[in-house]
């Protein structure tokens, strides 16, 4: 059972370029981070992290990507994240790069940590709004937020626990 | 410490046993080139060197401190140091290093340890007379 131990990168993508959005997508997130481990360790390091390697789960919108390794090559796939300086896509490149938000031995507790981390960004988001519109935007959806958890997180009681 | 037995006066013996201290392993190769074509000279060699490691470990392999010590054009033979660290990877990307400018090559590594003197005899093509 722990012969098998995987860890999982959670990652964002930062972009300067709004329209780099449209190139995150498994595919392409998959080459170039692979394409980074090659350059950076070479045909082993390419080797090594490709057994188990997989684009788990992203989401376009807030630019969150899950990465799947196997745990005794983690090190090198996270040294060489920094070394991603573009996206490629349907023949269009985008300058960007990889922040690394959290490493975990499941996939849970990457989800409990992101759900956590979009929380305090959406609060975050909301202090640094410029107009009221925004604002009125902002707000209008972390309540939604709250209000349609399912299980036994209160939303109202988790917000407040979120203010910085 | 192994103190002397009890009632005599011998000097006291101590053994300190020093693991993997070394700071740089030597190793003693030779270029071969079956195929012939153009011998490198030093800087080609060492740039040969850089391009294994580059190849099977990347960047991280290539900023590794290698140095060639001696190298010998005639013999293709050189005697590189590089940090202990890093001797699996440079033997491994030795190893596996197979052209020179498009040739067939090969490295034969003859001898490695730890201190440099004990690169200057070799048992195995020692002659008795």
């Amino acid at each position: 059972h722990a012969a098998l131990s995987r860890r999982y990168v959670l990652c964002e993508v930062v972009s300067e370029d709004p329209r780099c959005r449209q190139c995150i997508e498994d595919r392409a997130v998959g080459l170039a981070v692979r394409d980074a481990i090659a350059r950076v360790h070479g045909d082993y390091g390419l080797a090594c992290c490709s057994i188990s390697f997989t684009v788990k789960y992203l989401n376009a919108y807030t630019g969150t990507v899950l990465l799947r390794c196997r745990k005794d090559s983690y090190r090198l796939l996270c040294s060489a994240l920094p070394f991603v300086r573009y996206l490629d896509s349907r023949a269009q490149r985008y300058p960007c790069f990889l922040n690394t938000l959290h490493v975990g031995g499941t996939i849970r507790t990457c989800q409990k940590f992101l759900i956590q981390y979009n929380r305090t960004q959406l609060l975050r988001l909301l202090q640094n709004c410029t107009n009221d519109e925004e604002r009125q935007c902002i707000q209008k959806s972390l309540l939604s937020c709250s209000l349609t958890e399912e299980q036994s997180q209160s939303g109202e009681e988790e917000e407040d626990d979120g203010t910085e | 410490a192994r103190p002397g037995g009890a009632g005599m006066a011998t000097a006291a013996f101590e053994r300190r046993v020093l693991r993997r201290a070394a700071e740089h392993h030597y190793l003693r190769v030779r270029l071969e080139l079956p195929d012939g074509g153009a011998r490198p000279n030093a800087a080609q060699f060492k740039q040969l060197v850089v391009t294994a490691l580059r190849e099977l470990h990347g960047e991280v392999g290539a900023a590794l401190p290698v140095d060639v010590l001696t190298y010998e054009e005639k013999t293709l033979s050189a005697i590189l140091r590089v940090i202990s660290s890093g001797l699996v990877k440079l033997w491994s990307a030795l190893t596996l290093l197979g052209f020179y400018q498009n040739k067939r090559c090969a490295f034969r590594v003859l001898q490695t340890s730890p201190f440099l003197l004990a690169l200057s005899g070799n048992s195995r093509e020692l002659v008795l007379d």
